[in-house]
């Protein structure tokens, strides 16, 4: 892991009585795109945030390239955070341009970057127009494009696909990809897991601001329990794999088709299901069935994403009315006091 | 070129150029300049266009009256033409009419359709008039009187309390004062309703990603600075050109020490206001609340500029408004009045200039303070009290 470019090492962060970050700990490869997922209010944002020192941390380091981040290396990173924005009245070439020049570009080579990058965001013939002016999808592509403009090493984009249509995901994935081809290291972040999975090579998956899991997509999907999907023709009820003992693997499910999903126990050999299975007839089906991410996150926290979300609703709004509650109850013993 | 000054500079360009391009810039720019060049010149041009005064004389118009009258019309600023009268009767009858508007009968009185009241000995046509007339029999009757007038007769004119400043000065003081106070609210609310604008939009992430809070917020605040000082600079200018080229007396009488000393005033009074606007607007979250939250800034402001028409109208200025004289949040407006109606010494200006930099960079590490502890807060308006406290402030 020698080649890990961003650190995230122990970030704590509390606000009030919500904990954002706990202990947070990540490291994002050199020229990959990594997925930085979670539900919502799993504390990605402020992870996020707190790379650019936008967010304070009660706790813990960002490093890049072993070192601290700081004012120098941040001038190297691109940033689109979650929620967008522009100078609405300000000319769109202008507006590139000048966050060029504040991530040190000299003006010439700030102008040309600016157009380079509207040409090839489809923005071409729009360099006039102002801001407000722009489709919502053209504002998220000036946005991308100031994330861009001074060509950084390091490119954070909190949930870059949120909101934008299949053909803007295609767009967005394939510059993602194209700058990690360039040598840039893409840190984003989704609370869509399975939508992404296939965009990212690499990915930390994160729950109540601690992380649940890390490491190659592939690795993941796989899981260090392989899953297999057998058919054998005839047995609709999977009935051949009850046969199978402990120490082969677990049954996950029997689908409609009679597809047995099986979780193989670690080092089972898989060929002895195939074994088995030809025992109680044809085999019409027999693969390695990879997981989406989604299931990876539910197997590691034992909730889904969404009762995730639904949690983090709750939690924020039961914050709100105890707070409301505490301060009645003050009210109260003062006014008994009195 | 060091690198807080790069950065602050290149967010004070943005604001020059964004600012000084709009329709809304030119425009007003245009209208101030024209109502300062009007206000300088229209009493000026209008008081030579002004038809001259008809003078009758009862007798034969010899040529020591007509320079006698002439002479009285100088020192009264008026120009005369000398019409002559037959008789008393002819003379009433033409005053009657208004043919003419003054007569001197010779050697016996001075005729006005109406004396005014309470205006004394004082330099209108008719009193100068009756006393040059006067001057004139004196010497015909005492030849001793003649010889002693050419040496000067003169007493001197001794008064009890120091003596005021003339009314030419204190209309420089009132320009000045108005100039502050047009200047800090105009530019003070664009700073905060820019802030708003940065915050309400959100791009104001994207910057501190890169940008330190205290170089966005002195850049803006110096950026629209400067704005202000040029479009000030193009209203004394056109205040001065306009003021010669019509011979108006507000140009003449201007003492310099008092432009300064508001010059002086102005950018501290700028600076002091604005960074407190600055923090003002980034407590809000929309910019329609901006107007809100910036209310309570201007109040001393508001107290200083009404009270300082009280001091340039009457004659001197109570305690308390020396008093104001030397609060940082009053003095721009209240020691420029103070210092051109003559009621403080130049020294005095020195102490609360000292005083009033003092506080503005006080002002500027509290507004830097409350601005990068509320900047990315969202949600509803944040308190005071919130802004203040050292715990640092996201929404997440």
């Amino acid at each position: 892991m020698s080649s890990l470019e961003l650190e995230l090492d122990g970030l704590r962060r509390r606000y009030g009585t919500v904990t954002a970050l706990d202990g947070l700990t990540f490291g994002v490869p050199a020229g990959q795109v990594f997925g930085f997922l979670g539900p919502n209010g799993a504390g990605k944002t402020t992870a996020m945030r707190a790379i650019f020192g936008v967010a304070s941390l009660d706790a813990g380091e960002i490093r890049w390239r072993g070192e601290p981040v700081g004012e120098q290396a941040r001038r190297k990173f691109g940033y689109m955070p979650e929620e967008r924005g522009l100078y609405p009245g300000m000319r769109l070439l202008e507006q590139i341009e000048y966050f060029a020049t504040l991530h040190d570009m000299p003006a010439q080579s700030a102008r040309a970057a600016a157009k380079h990058w509207l040409g090839r965001l489809g923005l071409r013939g729009r360099e006039d127009a102002r801001v407000d002016g722009l489709s919502h999808g053209n504002q998220q592509r000036a946005q991308l494009a100031v994330a861009l403009v001074h060509d950084p090493e390091l490119l954070v984009l909190d949930e870059p696909f949120a909101g934008l249509d299949p053909g803007g995901v295609d767009d967005m994935s394939g510059i993602l990809a194209e700058r990690a081809a360039a040598g840039v290291t893409v840190l984003f972040s989704s609370h869509q897991l399975d939508l992404v999975e296939d965009l990212c090579e690499a990915v930390a998956i994160i729950h109540h601001g601690r992380l649940v899991v890390a490491g190659p997509v592939a690795d993941l999907r796989r899981g260090d329990r392989p899953r297999l999907a057998v058919r054998v023709a005839g047995d609709a009820d999977g009935r051949w794999a009850r046969m199978a003992g402990a120490d082969l693997g677990d049954i996950e499910a029997v689908r409609q088709d009679g597809t047995v999903v099986i979780s193989l126990t670690r080092g089972a050999d898989s060929q002895r299901v195939l074994d088995l299975a030809r025992a109680a007839g044809p085999v019409e089906h027999f693969s390695y069935e990879a997981r989406r991410l989604s299931e990876v996150f539910r197997e590691a926290t034992g909730a889904s994403v969404g009762q995730a979300e639904a949690e983090h609703a709750g939690r924020t709004a039961g914050t709100a009315a105890g707070t409301a509650g505490t301060a009645a109850g003050t009210g109260t013993a003062a006014g008994a006091a009195r | 070129m060091n690198r807080d000054v790069r950065m602050t500079w290149l967010v004070a360009r943005r604001e020059l150029r964004q600012r000084g391009r709009t329709r809304v810039f030119a425009i007003s720019t245009v209208v101030l300049l024209v109502a300062v060049a009007l206000g300088v010149a229209l009493p000026a041009i209008l008081s030579r266009h002004a038809k001259p005064e008809r003078v009758g004389y009862v007798g034969d118009v010899t040529a020591a009256a007509t320079q006698l009258i002439e002479q009285a019309g100088r020192i009264a600023q008026t120009r005369v033409t000398v019409v002559h009268e037959p008789d008393a009767a002819a003379a009433e009858a033409a005053l009657r009419s208004g043919d003419v508007g003054v007569v001197l009968v010779p050697d016996r009185e001075v005729l006005v359709k109406q004396v005014p009241l309470g205006t004394g000995s004082g330099g209108t046509l008719p009193n100068v008039l009756a006393q040059l007339a006067g001057l004139g029999r004196l010497f015909q009757e005492v030849p001793a009187a003649a010889a002693a007038a050419a040496k000067g007769i003169a007493l001197p004119v001794r008064g009890l309390q120091p003596p005021s400043s003339p009314l030419g000065n204190r209309l420089t003081g009132l320009f000045t004062v108005v100039l502050v106070w047009v200047l800090i609210s105009v530019y003070g609310s664009q700073i905060a309703l820019g802030i708003g604008e940065e915050k309400s939009s959100r791009v104001v992430e994207v910057l501190l990603a890169v940008v330190r809070p205290v170089q966005l917020l002195v850049g803006k605040v110096l950026g629209i600075g400067l704005l202000a000082l040029a479009q000030t600079a193009a209203m004394v200018a056109v205040f001065i050109v306009a003021g010669f080229a019509s011979g108006s007396s507000l140009v003449h009488s201007t003492a310099i020490g008092i432009v300064l000393a508001g010059g002086v005033f102005m950018v501290l009074g700028y600076a002091f206001y604005c960074t407190a606007f600055a923090a003002a607007g980034s407590l809000v979250s929309r910019q329609s609340d901006v107007n809100a939250t910036v209310m309570p800034v201007q109040l001393p402001l508001i107290v200083a500029y009404a009270l300082s028409y009280t001091v340039i109208y009457a004659n001197g200025a109570n305690a308390f408004y020396h008093v104001l004289g030397f609060l940082p949040p009053t003095a721009p407006i209240a020691m420029p009045v103070l210092y051109a109606a003559g009621d403080v010494p130049a020294w005095q200006v020195v102490v609360s200039a000292a005083l009033c930099a003092a506080g503005t960079v006080w002002m500027a590490r509290v507004a830097a303070g409350i601005y990068s502890r509320s900047i990315l807060r969202t949600g509803g308006r944040i308190r005071l009290r919130q802004a203040l406290r050292r715990e640092p402030a996201e929404a997440r």
